[in-house]
């Protein structure tokens, strides 16, 4: 299924973000190779120069990632027209074991560009540059990332034989735990899954507004793995509760359908402000590593207080969406 | 001490086959409110002075302090951060951008700072009612004549209210009236604060009364007269 | 601090827009270059996907299982004894026979589609007539008459006449009489048809008695139509057996192919462009290299100069999609893809006169710009630091 346009845009677009991963990684090893702060040597000017590069290399990277992870999972909704039994993304996903593991990937990546941003956000903001060495070798990392990206990806593409037989995502997700494979066991209760999922919120709102009055780094590492958490539990809510009453149908449980036009876009809203809820919750401890670098304090401390405060405004969207249809349906009976 | 250049030496292309020394050893002190004369031939290394003054580039070694902070070891960025908010630039021939209008070669620096269209544009006009050349505001910079242009010149470098102005070679494209009229308005600038930096080898400059110090520099070394 | 940092993005913003207003030149030739390769492949992939749609309404009328008996590898005429080994199958609703083939008129140079069938006998929802523009479908007893799609009307110049005849294989002429047209929104399907009753196919094309050209099998439940198909191809082993969701997969994977492969053909001229804007973006003129020195040594950050530079790629960029898409858009529905319809059509001579209709979803805009702006921002990306860390101190001095 190479020769498909969404298969194309999908290797196109990887091929360019490898291509600027490549460049961003060559200036990755010259600056750890020969950076020598406060030397006026051309070779200082060229890299200070390459700095900014890198991270507008990275930057267009994030956004870029964001755009295929998008046109990935549409990608896999094109595939499920094609594949016998696959009736919608999470079919075409599973018609081989490359399609999970290559959307993870693509997952991930939007988390990775987005902490090394950040990373070289925090460090800009000092006269020392102090994160230079760990910004680089971070970035030495993306190009493994890179690759393996593009692997899983191309061969998820030349593996969809428009003839597997798939389950559809009613089995997949389905309760009805049989033979097939299912990505979630789900041995627990719809009931069960939203009185867990509304007491995260509510501790996560607890820990924000704890840590917003007086900061402490404990809390904010709690805070961190509470935000992970809820991301996790969010994606299991998403699949097992919410999906079904944005789909008005009980057995379809998918969490990529929510992309579609018929459903108004609802799953970019969600998705929306869950990632950066998520990015911004957890970041805000990662920044607190880096706090004792020579200059940082201050800006650290900003930016800490900054993101616990989008990462709640976002978190009470995402509330807002999640329980939006399910509210909806238990106010008019679902004849709405 | 506005200024404070002790030791400081330039070298370009260090160690390499096209090395250059361009400055040696300068020690300089420009207190606040004073004006200053840069005099020398070309390539006597002023242009790079004036650069390091200007938080351009850092010096090689020596220390060099503008507005109470240490330029060596500082990157680029930290410069253009303190350059803006410390240095007004008049430049030889002026270098205004010639297709865009007045109003918007003079709130050029003010866009990366942040500052809104409206509070933009008023702080021009006060300017330029200063200088007398608000009818000119939406005519492009290309198309005015040399006095005004001089004025726009000096209205960009005052826009972020900067205590050091520096000129490079301000007169060196205008007339004795033009250039007199140039040395007024720095005069009247150093009396309302300003820190006035010029290099110039024109005597219409140097001579000048306002001027207090004419410091001569000449490969690369100061020759204090 | 991020108020302030988006009220400095609006400022490069405005920067931007009238940087590329002073070079318009410029920007213009890379704006409608941009466009054009754009108007190109939004064309192609819309076209291939109303076509990819107007397929699936087309198989929505076509019976869940289809029989054709095969002998030496080839489709030859299907035995109406067959028929009564299917009955003891269960979940199969209806069987009912067909005689499905082209007429090559000599005199008019086209190829027509011709089918016969017992319409009285298809089971509801799976008639043709459901698509009827006008008049009434030939009943079993209505010897004769006909049903016609629009480009057999034009072609036979049945404006004010309603007779027109055919030849048999042995050259005698047999007449027929239009009795209704079919509606021209499935004229991908009907356009070059001609329906007709079952005996009278069977006379045109001198097919004996008992022998029909394949079964459209109809069934209950649409969940069963594998379990069906499989059990008949045992109890018929000579027997083809065409299922519905297999042809749409095909139909699928062939326009998918054929979108894929028009899409490498496209690819070319977008390398062809990014080499273009490349060069147009690294080339640096004295001019630039002086405005960009003199907006650093007023305080421009590196990092400023590098957003202009994204804002200028990211303006030209979306304008050129805009304009792009629209004109794609308009050349597909208004002027029927005049450009593609010899590379995606040819179902017949008689090329059918479509209505062509693509709906863009988010996804299908993202799907182009995925293929066009990704290429040329990256392409960008290196020229504008290149330009961006053009050294302050070029503008002082000289």
């Amino acid at each position: 299924m190479l020769l498909n346009p969404w298969s194309l845009a999908l290797t196109l677009c990887s091929l360019v973000v490898l291509m600027l991963g490549a460049v961003a990684g060559k200036t990755a090893a010259r600056v750890l190779r020969f950076w020598e702060p406060g030397s006026d040597t051309n070779r200082q000017i060229r890299l200070e120069n390459e700095i900014w590069l890198s991270s507008t290399l990275v930057a267009y990277g994030l956004g870029f990632q964001i755009i295929t992870l998008i046109l990935f999972v549409l990608a896999a909704d094109q595939f499920c027209q094609v594949i016998v039994g696959a009736m919608c993304a999470t079919g075409a996903l599973l018609a081989n074991p490359y399609g999970m593991p290559a959307l993870m990937v693509k997952l991930f990546g939007v988390f990775f560009y987005g902490f090394w941003i950040l990373l070289h956000q925090l460090d800009i903001r000092s006269e020392h540059y102090p994160l230079v060495r760990i910004k680089y070798l971070a970035l030495l990392l993306v190009l493994p990332m890179l690759v393996l990206d593009v692997s899983l990806q191309t061969l998820y593409i030349a593996g969809i034989k428009p003839d597997i037989i798939t389950s559809c995502c009613a089995v997949v997700f389905g309760e009805t735990t049989g033979t097939t494979t299912n990505l979630l066991t789900t041995g627990y209760s719809q009931q069960g899954l939203l009185v867990v999922f509304i007491g995260s919120i509510v501790g996560l709102m607890a820990m924000g507004w704890g840590l917003l009055r007086r900061w402490q780094a404990g809390l904010a590492g709690l805070y961190a793995a509470g935000w992970l958490w809820y991301f996790g539990l969010s994606l299991v809510v998403i699949i097992n509760v919410i999906s079904s009453y944005v789909y008005a149908m009980p057995y379809h449980k998918c969490p990529f359908c929510l992309l579609k036009p018929e459903y108004h876009y609802f799953g970019f809203a969600l998705y929306g402000a869950l990632i950066p809820a998520t990015f911004f919750g957890a970041s805000a401890a990662m920044a607190g590593l880096v706090r004792g670098k020579t200059g940082l304090s201050g800006v650290v401390d900003y930016y800490q207080r900054f993101a616990v405060k989008l990462s709640l405004m976002l978190l009470l969207i995402f509330s807002g969406l999640s329980f939006y249809h399910y509210l909806k349906y238990l106010i008019t009976g679902g004849e709405g | 001490m506005l200024i404070e250049l002790s030791g400081v030496s330039k070298i370009y292309n260090q160690g390499r086959a096209n090395e250059v020394r361009a400055l040696t050893n300068i020690d300089l002190v420009v207190e606040q409110g004073s004006m200053v004369c840069l005099k020398g031939p070309s390539g006597s290394g002023k242009s790079t002075l004036l650069a390091i003054i200007g938080c351009i580039f850092p010096p090689t070694s020596g220390r060099a302090a503008i507005a109470d902070r240490q330029l060596a070891r500082l990157p680029d960025r930290f410069l253009t951060l303190h350059r803006r908010e410390t240095i007004g630039f008049i430049f030889q021939r002026f270098n205004v951008l010639p297709e865009l209008t007045v109003l918007d070669n003079i709130t050029l620096p003010l866009l990366p700072l942040g500052v809104p269209p409206k509070e933009r544009k008023e702080r021009a006009q006060q300017l330029m009612a200063r200088f007398g050349i608000s009818h000119r505001a939406e005519f492009p910079a290309g198309q005015i004549s040399g006095g005004e242009l001089q004025r726009v010149a000096i209205a960009r470098a005052l826009i972020n209210n900067q205590p050091i102005i520096l000129a490079d070679e301000p007169t060196a494209h205008l007339d004795t009236v033009l250039s007199w009229e140039f040395m007024e308005i720095m005069q009247q600038l150093q009396a309302a604060g300003k820190t006035i930096v010029i290099a110039s080898h024109d005597p219409l400059v140097f001579e000048h009364p306002a001027v207090e110090r004419t410091v001569t520099i000449k490969d690369g070394r100061l020759h204090a007269s | 601090m991020a108020l302030k940092n988006i009220e400095k993005q609006l400022n490069i913003l405005d920067y931007a827009l009238s940087s590329l207003w002073r070079r318009r030149a410029k920007s213009f030739s890379i704006l409608l270059v941009f466009a054009a390769i754009i108007f190109l492949l939004a064309s192609f992939q819309m076209v291939t996907q109303s076509l990819s749609d107007k397929a699936k309404q087309v198989l929505a009328y076509t019976p869940e299982i289809t029989l054709q008996k095969m002998s030496a590898g080839r489709q030859e005429a299907i035995p109406l004894a067959y028929r009564e080994q299917l009955a003891g199958i269960f979940g199969i609703r209806r069987v009912v026979p067909r005689i499905w083939g082209y007429y090559f008129d000599e005199v008019r140079l086209a190829n027509y589609t011709v089918m016969g069938m017992e319409l009285e006998n298809m089971p509801e929802g799976a008639r043709l007539d459901a698509s009827l523009a006008n008049g009434k479908m030939p009943g079993p007893e209505a010897r004769g008459w006909v049903f016609v799609g629009h480009s057999i009307k034009e072609a036979l110049n049945l404006d004010e006449r309603y007779t027109f005849s055919l030849f048999r294989p042995d050259l005698t002429l047999k007449a027929f009489t239009v009795s209704g047209e079919f509606s021209r929104d499935t004229d991908i399907l009907t356009n070059d048809l001609i329906v007709m009753n079952l005996a009278d196919a069977r006379d045109l094309y001198g097919i004996p008695a008992g022998l029909v050209t394949d079964f459209c099998v109809y069934v209950a439940n649409p969940k069963e139509i594998d379990t069906i198909a499989k059990k008949i191809s045992t109890a018929l082993p000579s027997v083809r057996v065409l299922t519905r969701p297999q042809i749409q997969k095909t139909y699928q994977v062939v326009f998918g192919w054929r979108s894929g492969f028009g899409s490498i053909c496209l690819l070319a001229a977008l390398a062809a462009f990014v080499i273009l804007a490349w060069d147009k973006a690294s080339g640096l003129s004295p001019e630039e290299r002086r405005e960009i020195a003199i907006l650093k040594v007023l305080g421009w950050e590196t990092s400023d100069i590098l957003a202009t530079r994204f804002w200028e790629s990211l303006i030209v960029s979306g304008l050129a999609c805009i304009l792009g898409m629209t004109a794609a858009y308009i050349h597909v529905v208004y002027f029927a893809a005049s450009l593609f319809r010899p590379v995606l059509m040819g179902w017949s001579v008689l090329r059918p006169d479509l209505h062509l209709l693509p709906r863009m979803a988010a996804g299908d805009i993202l799907l182009i710009l995925a293929f066009t702006v990704i290429p040329y921002l990256a392409a960008t990306v290196i020229p504008a630091w290149r330009s961006a860390t053009v050294p302050a101190d070029s503008a002082l001095g000289g």
